[in-house]
């Protein structure tokens, strides 16, 4: 499970080091660091975090997962 | 439809139930001039770059004397809240603020209340058990998000039946014609009270800490601002997720496909619950925003000095930018919705109204079979702004553990 944020879009509302920060954290006020890969256990809120992104910039790929294909959430 | 009447329309009790014929109406002129000089801004691309323009401002002391203020900014020996102020003074507040709560300081804060608030969900709902009616906003989307609140800022439980009419009376104020005029009054009495209340709590809290934001707050900040910070959040925690709650419940009990799918998928709930607050926000507009120089808007120059309403409910449904904006669609990608506004002012509490949402939702529909609403429309509530029903009284069928 890997992780993508376009960082072009994203302006540090910080809605997925909220739902997330195990897989999300701020540097700063704004720099928004990440994991790029994460594990099943932080699927749930990952996803969540994907969902909340105001600007829509955060993009999960399960295709590594034999079971489940790409969701682009970026449109 | 006559000109001008637009506005009136919208604040009138007769269309709470239905508001979105006039927000479609709104739009055919996406800046619109009402006859007493207010500004309403109600399609999508406009009232993002509007939210995002550092010449319109959130403090009401900016408009000529002629036009309502809130009852915030009026003398009451208070600072204005955080919410009704621009940079700097914002940010500083807002920094601050953010401190105890979210992130760069506290990332886990919020994240670590998801066991309690788990438990209180599930108290609720086991409450339910022989029941074949029960009213969705008071025995569960009420209870639910002042119990949060209450955790977040410290705030004991036990005193809440002494602010519940406070937070109602100064929610009314944030209305821009609450029932003739008697509406800011009572905000402005209730504000004081709940006020009074609240500045001896954090004089408590700063001699004797213990949990939540009011006391990580008292060191760093004036008893005034934290007094005026402290009832704009609890108020803020009293009268916005109650309605995300409800109109998740209502717009479900409302699309029985939706619901079948979503009993069968319940991953369905993060996107589902995206869309209500697109579908159904539970803040419809701002109508504090004030022109701070003249500015061009789609063709039409908002003068210096105007009040200005950005109708988010109304951007919500921009057909410009969202496909088919009238169908509740789950799966709708690319959900850039306003429910929780954009910008500096961005809903301070939307990652708590998101943790409540995700918890209280998947585990209501889980748990409870639903047979039918008792009343559609429901009762709604006076407010236009932050639009919910008052009470969403259901049949239900039957409690599972």
């Amino acid at each position: 499970m890997r992780l993508v944020v376009d960082l072009n879009r994203c302006q540090g509302f910080a809605q997925c080091v909220f739902l997330a920060p195990d897989v999300f954290s701020l540097h700063g006020d704004e720099a928004l660091l990440f994991s790029p890969r994460f594990d099943e256990a932080q699927r749930d809120r990952v996803e969540k975090a994907a969902a909340a992104c105001p600007v829509q910039a955060i993009l999960v790929d399960y295709s590594d997962e034999p079971t489940k294909g790409v969701e682009p959430h970026v449109g | 439809m006559t000109p001008g009447t637009l506005s009136a329309q919208i604040t009138d009790y007769a269309n709470r139930a239905d508001p979105y014929p006039l927000y479609a109406e709104l739009r055919k002129q996406p800046v619109r001039r009402e006859d007493d000089g207010t500004y309403l801004v109600s399609t999508y691309y406009e009232v993002r770059n509007l939210a995002n323009d550092p010449r319109l401002s959130n403090d009401t002391r900016n408009r000529p004397p002629r036009y309502a203020r809130t009852a915030d900014a009026e003398d009451q020996g208070l600072p204005p809240s955080f919410i009704f102020t621009d940079p700097p003074v914002h940010d500083r507040l807002r920094d601050t603020i953010n401190r105890p709560f979210g992130p760069p300081h506290s990332p886990s804060f919020l994240d670590g209340l998801r066991g309690e608030l788990a438990k209180v969900v599930t108290e609720l709902l086991d409450a339910f058990d022989g029941k074949d009616q029960v009213d969705i906003v008071e025995d569960f989307a009420y209870p639910l998000p002042v119990t949060a609140i209450c955790k977040v800022l410290g705030v004991p439980r036990e005193d809440e039946p002494r602010f519940h009419g406070w937070a109602d009376a100064l929610a009314s104020s944030l209305d821009p014609r609450p029932g003739g005029g008697d509406g800011q009054e009572k905000g402005q009495r209730a504000r004081q009270e709940m006020g009074a209340y609240l500045s001896d709590l954090i004089e408590t809290k700063r001699r004797h800490p213990g949990p939540g934001m009011l006391s990580a707050l008292a060191p760093d900040m004036t008893p005034a601002d934290l007094e005026a910070t402290a009832v704009l959040l609890l108020v803020a925690g009293h009268e916005t997720t109650v309605n995300a709650i409800t109109n998740t419940t209502l717009t479900l009990l409302r699309h029985p496909d939706v619901l079948e799918r979503f009993q069968k998928e319940p991953d369905l709930a993060v996107p589902l619950i995206e869309e209500v607050l697109r579908f159904e926000p539970p803040v419809q507009f701002v109508p504090w925003t004030t022109a701070l120089a003249d500015i061009d808007v789609a063709g039409t120059t908002i003068p210096k000095g105007s009040p200005v309403w950005l109708m988010l409910a109304a951007a919500n449904r921009d057909p410009k930018r969202f496909v088919d904006p009238d169908r509740f669609d789950p799966d709708r990608k690319d959900n850039e919705h306003l429910g929780f506004y954009t910008g500096i002012h961005y809903c301070f509490g939307a990652p708590l109204a998101r943790i409540e949402l995700h918890l209280a939702v998947p585990e209501l529909f889980r748990r409870v079979t639903f047979s039918r609403l008792l009343e559609d429309p429901p009762p709604y509530r006076a407010n236009a702004v932050l639009r919910g029903p008052r009470h969403l009284p259901v049949a239900i069928e039957g409690l599972t553990v």
